[in-house]
């Protein structure tokens, strides 16, 4: 399963950020461009500059979020696209 | 786009004529005392391959429509600069420190908008010449330093007027293919780890400064070229380890040179302004905007590092959880988003110019820059009001790693039981690198001194206006909106009332 990320800028983040992709690293392959079938945007804050200009399958955390609600979400997101 | 290390690589190919303390730095990139500089703006390269930071880290050109680093592009929306800041603020994170590499950024952009300018009035073709200049800086991935501040000799007496001509720098020959300059720039930010320098006028111009009216772009090993690299509060400590210094990797401000132009050669397709003394204020102007806007973005990423710092150095001591110490923080962060909120605004106020290319609000950017010049000094003082007394009296690395000494120093500079003494020494030397030293004069003169952010809000703030309102409200003036709510005059009005 392909799964690509893409960051916001990270200027005034109210997480860590890298906390999500840690969690999807675990149970997908994570690339940061190119073809996937979901993208999954991770921005810092409730701006959510990393999703503003998202399309298509997309995926969108703007806080700290547990690993089952990732799992769940983006499980979701992927059985949707299937 | 280059890396952080190819960066640092970039600079052994250049050869400027550097001296610090009698001597010459001969690599600034290995030089003790250069290449925490070096490290910090090698940090600008570094992000913009990173996918947590490239979003803000780089753009597309608009003349090349190729991917770069943010710090070579020319803002093209009110988001552009937005993301400048947003990038800015990272920066200030990841270094604690001056990355330098916006005032090259800045220099450019003003200049784009200024030459667009100069051309329509006087048919010139400066920003052709502009737009391939930063072409070749994009391919390149350069940095170029901007150099504003002129020495200035007698400030009460304009640079025509000044006994020593030189003490702005000025065009000293004119020839078929090129100028020729000379004079010197003060405090240039990075310029001794660049790769670039482009020079701009200092002030307002009248005609008989025309010579003075001149802006170009050299290489920083151009011949004549002379850098003289400023002394900072304990630059020394860089020869002594690591600890004292706080912050070693990235060290304290920009490194700021002296940089002497003794009959440098121009040719002409570097030369951005020639005697065109009318456009030298709004090149000033334009520029000090750009520079001003910066000042709410790296200023609080750095106060993101003291705050930090300063919060765990009250756990280091058990006090992190008083009352006092909880509030001092926490309006150490109200300050430092305080300046956010006005760099943010300023950016999001940007408007387009005539040349496409965007620029801040001036009165906004004016305002940001102000604070800058206070706020960090408050939040600093709480700083060092959490981490006591022991910010001054630290006992050295070389105390410390003294096998005579090193005992105490270990039993007695401990906090908390759980913090190994080394820890809360660094992290006191952390908040001393942040609050004391260069840091502070740094945000009170970088990007122009306090008055000359007054002026510029006095002229842009619309007094007028507000006195006007105040005669309305007063009963002075006409209340146009009153008189049709109530549909008589406050004359009227009032009248009917007694």
């Amino acid at each position: 399963m392909k799964i690509a990320v893409k960051y916001c800028g990270g200027c005034n983040p109210t997480y860590r950020r890298e906390e999500i992709e840690e969690v999807l690293k675990k149970h997908f392959q994570i690339f940061y461009s190119g073809d996937s079938e979901l993208l999954v945007c991770i921005s810092g804050c409730k701006k959510g500059c990393a999703g503003e200009k998202a399309k298509g399958n997309f995926l969108h955390f703007d806080e700290k979020t547990d690993e089952e609600e990732i799992l769940r979400r983006v499980n979701k997101k992927l059985s949707k696209e299937i | 786009m280059m890396t952080g290390k190819e960066y640092i690589e970039s600079l052994r190919k250049y050869k400027p004529r550097i001296y610090f303390m009698g001597r010459r730095i001969e690599s600034v990139a290995d030089d003790p005392i250069s290449a925490p500089h070096v490290n910090a703006a090698a940090m600008t390269y570094e992000l913009a391959h990173d996918p947590r930071y490239e979003e803000v880290m780089t753009a597309i050109s608009h003349l090349t429509g190729e991917k770069i680093n943010r710090f070579n592009h020319i803002h093209q929306s009110t988001e552009d600069l937005v993301k400048k800041v947003r990038m800015i603020r990272v920066l200030g994170q990841k270094t604690g420190s001056c990355f330098q590499r916006c005032v090259g950024c800045d220099a450019m952009n003003a200049i784009y908008i200024t030459s667009y300018n100069i051309d329509k009035k006087y048919g010139t073709n400066y920003h052709e010449r502009v737009r391939e200049y930063i072409k070749f800086v994009q391919k390149n991935d350069l940095m170029p330093a901007g150099a504003m501040t002129d020495v200035k000799g007698d400030r009460s007496k304009r640079p025509s007027q000044q006994a020593d001509k030189d003490m702005y720098v000025r065009v000293v020959e004119k020839r078929e293919d090129g100028i020729v300059v000379r004079g010197a720039k003060a405090h240039i930010t990075g310029v001794i780890n660049s790769h670039e320098i482009i020079a701009m006028p200092t002030r307002a111009l009248e005609v008989d400064d025309k010579d003075y009216a001149v802006a170009f772009a050299v290489p920083v090993d151009a011949e004549g070229v002379t850098m003289i690299f400023g002394r900072q509060t304990n630059d020394l400590r860089r020869l002594d380890g690591d600890m004292d210094c706080g912050n070693a990797k990235y060290a304290t401000v920009g490194g700021e040179a002296l940089v002497i132009f003794d009959d440098v050669f121009v040719p002409w397709e570097r030369v951005f302004m020639c005697g065109e003394y009318d456009f030298a204020g709004e090149l000033v102007e334009v520029f000090a905007t750009f520079h001003r806007q910066n000042y709410g973005a790296c200023k609080v990423g750095v106060a993101d590092v003291l705050i930090g710092a300063t919060a765990n150095v009250a756990e280091m001591q058990g006090i992190a959880k008083a009352s006092h110490v909880v509030d001092k923080i926490t309006e150490m962060i109200h300050l430092a988003e305080t300046c956010w909120c006005c760099t943010l605004a300023c950016s999001y106020e940007g408007y387009k110019t005539p040349s496409g290319a965007y620029m801040p609000n001036p009165l906004l950017a004016n305002v940001t820059k102000l604070n800058i010049t206070r706020f960090p000094y408050e939040w600093s003082r709480i700083a060092q009001d959490i981490t006591g007394g022991i910010v001054i009296t630290l006992p050295s690395e070389k105390d410390y790693k003294n096998p005579e000494t090193k005992q105490l120093i270990e039993k007695y500079i401990k906090g908390v039981a759980e913090t190994p003494t080394e820890q809360r020494m660094r992290m006191i030397r952390l908040v001393e690198n942040l609050s004391i030293g260069a840091e502070l004069p740094e945000s009170m003169h970088g990007a122009g001194s306090p008055q000359a952010q007054k002026i510029m809000i006095a002229r842009r703030g619309n007094l007028e206006m507000k006195k006007e309102l105040a005669k309305v409200i007063a009963g002075i003036k006409e209340d146009e909106h009153f008189k049709k709510m109530r549909g008589v005059s406050e004359k009227e009005f009032f009248a009917k009332l007694k």
